[in-house]
């Protein structure tokens, strides 16, 4: 460093522009940020989400309100509580019940996602890194990601008949092809140029692998994957729907098949408002944490 | 001493899709090379420049001929800046020069720093990319390229995506670090002027990537674009430049 200690780089054009755009940068990377005052609430994505919710359950009341097969929000919500309190469902000998189906639909979420999303990151990266793999299997991975899920829900059941293996199934299913798809794509749209210039500075290949494969596959393998969560839990509903003796699936159409509109509601209910969770609480932040370099769109292959 | 010696270096890209003839980007190229020299390479667009130093960086094979870059008898270290900057957007500014670096420590991340000051920028090494303009991600790729200590430093119009304004003052500071570092050089241009202001010798290739003219360039350094000298070279090869390409224009030698 020394023999460098009296170079003076001449005065120039210089940081202003970085500095603001760095600071631009960060505060856009984290959460939106809230509104200036004056601003319009409008611009607020919480405020318009909030706006959303509300007119839902407004469409709902309205509706139920005209249309006497259509639960009440008040009805709904009240067999929601017999289920979960274990009370007893009116003139039924039936009781409430309400964790064992949810738990056992989510182990089979669980399992189906722990065994889908590794084989489909090994089959999108085959098919990202190898023509002849592509040839071999891009068309069959589209053509699968295009069966509709109640497609795998009847084959599951064929195959498998009322096990926890059926719902299982489906859900790797599912998500094979997703992941695979968004993968491939990811190293696909790894950069030439930048493989050429970690070849010409000699950047040793555990490095090239870990920093520039992994690193430019990471942010459509995450889309891919958070697409893979909500498809997955879709197409458990319906396996269970019909074909299943327990879950959350199998609990809605138990209540349909009663005639008991209002069970049937509250279970759609459970289903929705876990996915958007799961979705807003965990799969979105995490999403955004590995773009935290980028505000670009991502990459989205259907 | 870093050589690189170029021995009648032939390249001929076989027919693509949306090129259905092959192409010769290079025809027979020879180019000696040897201690603190830099030489620049000047030639219009597609004459095989690009391709020339992509051979000599490693990334591309030669169909004939030889390229040896060499540090007193072993293979020499390369660095290369490119046209573009080639910057892994999702790592920071000192994550991407230190990528292409060997040695990891608190000293490599120091020097780092201290070659980013080098390109007038500083404060910028925790930023992304995207967070810097088009001018600055080019001067991080300068400061890569001189962070890991190349013997052999390849330059492939480094300059040519920015405007006027700032290419000029990244000629500049190119030349300043230069001046402090002598690597054996390879600058790629089309352009005469810069040519001038930066090369000990230029190297003037027509389409088909045959070697036209060798000039020497003796002129003090450091050299100013305003300076008279250094104009009245710039028009000479400016001449040799447009007589070469009336060559090629009117004597049937464009194939
Ligand atoms: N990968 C390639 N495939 C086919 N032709 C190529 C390829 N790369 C370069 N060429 C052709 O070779 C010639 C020289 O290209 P290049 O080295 O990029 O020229 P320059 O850098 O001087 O503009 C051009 O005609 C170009 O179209
Ligand atoms: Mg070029």
């Amino acid at each position: 460093m020394s023999e460098f200690g009296a170079f003076r780089p001449p005065p120039d054009i210089l940081p202003e522009a970085a500095a603001t755009r760095g600071r631009a940068g960060r505060a856009g990377r984290g959460r939106p940020a809230p509104g200036r005052p004056g601003e319009s609430r409008w611009r607020r994505p919480g405020f318009v989400r909030l706006l959303g919710v509300v007119l839902l359950v407004l469409l709902w009341v309205y509706i139920a309100f005209i249309n006497e097969n259509v639960p009440g929000i008040t009805e709904v919500l009240a067999f929601l509580w017999t289920e979960l309190s274990g009370g007893s469902h009116g003139g039924m000998v039936l009781r409430g019940e309400f964790w064992p189906p949810l738990l056992d639909s989510l182990q089979r979420y669980a399992i189906g996602l722990i065994i889908g999303i590794p084989m489909g990151v090994a089959l999108g990266l085959l098919v990202g890194a190898s023509s002849v793999a592509r040839g071999l299997l891009n068309d069959t991975t589209l053509a699968l990601l295009g069966l509709p899920t109640v497609v795998w829900a009847f084959l599951a059941f064929l195959w498998f008949g009322l096990t926890d293996s059926g719902p299982i199934i489906a859900v790797v299913l599912t998500v094979v092809p997703f992941v695979a798809v968004n993968v491939s794509a990811g190293v696909r749209s790894i950069d030439r140029g930048l493989v050429e210039m970690s070849r010409s500075f000699r950047v040793p290949w555990p490095r090239l692998t870990g920093t520039l494969l992994l690193g430019g596959t990471l942010p459509s393998a995450c889309t891919g994957i958070r697409l893979a969560f909500t498809a997955g839990w879709n197409s458990l509903l319906i396996v269970e729907w019909f074909g299943a003796t327990s879950g959350v699936g199998w609990r809605a159409r138990f209540w349909y098949d009663a005639l008991r509109y209002p069970g049937f509601v509250a279970w759609v209910l459970v289903y929705v408002v876990l996915i958007v969770l799961l979705d807003r609480l965990m799969l979105r932040p995490l999403e955004r944490r590995a773009f935290r370099w980028s505000e670009r769109p991502v990459l989205v292959a259907r | 001493m870093a050589t690189v010696l170029i021995d009648n270096l032939t390249k001929i890209f076989p027919p693509t899709a949306t090129h259905p003839s092959q192409v010769q980007a290079l025809g027979g190229v020879n180019i000696s090379v040897t201690g603190n020299v830099l030489v620049a390479i000047l030639g219009p667009s597609g004459s095989g420049k690009t391709t020339l130093l992509n051979i000599v960086a490693g990334v591309e094979e030669p169909t004939s001929g030889t390229v040896r870059a060499v540090q007193d008898s072993v293979p020499a270290q390369i660095s290369y800046v490119f046209q573009e900057p080639r910057l892994l957007p999702w790592r920071t500014v000192v994550d991407n020069m230190l990528y292409v670096q060997d040695r990891k420590s608190d000293r490599s991340r120091r020097e780092a720093e201290f070659y980013l000051s080098m390109v007038g920028l500083s404060e910028v090494g925790d930023l992304y990319p995207s967070q810097l303009s088009a001018g600055m991600q080019q001067r991080v790729g300068i400061a890569r390229a001189f962070l890991v200590n190349p013997d052999v430093l390849l330059m492939d119009e480094p300059f040519s995506h920015l405007d006027a304004l700032t290419g000029r003052s990244l000629r500049e500071y190119v030349q300043r670090i230069w001046l402090q570092t002598r690597k054996t050089a390879l600058l790629v241009t089309h352009d005469v002027n810069e040519a001038v202001e930066l090369a000990d010798r230029i190297v003037l290739l027509r389409p088909g990537g045959v070697i036209y003219d060798d000039i020497p360039v003796d002129l003090p350094r450091p050299r100013f674009p305003d300076n008279p000298a250094v104009r009245d070279v710039q028009a000479d090869v400016l001449r040799r430049f447009d007589s070469m390409g009336a060559a090629v224009q009117f004597g049937g030698a464009r194939r």
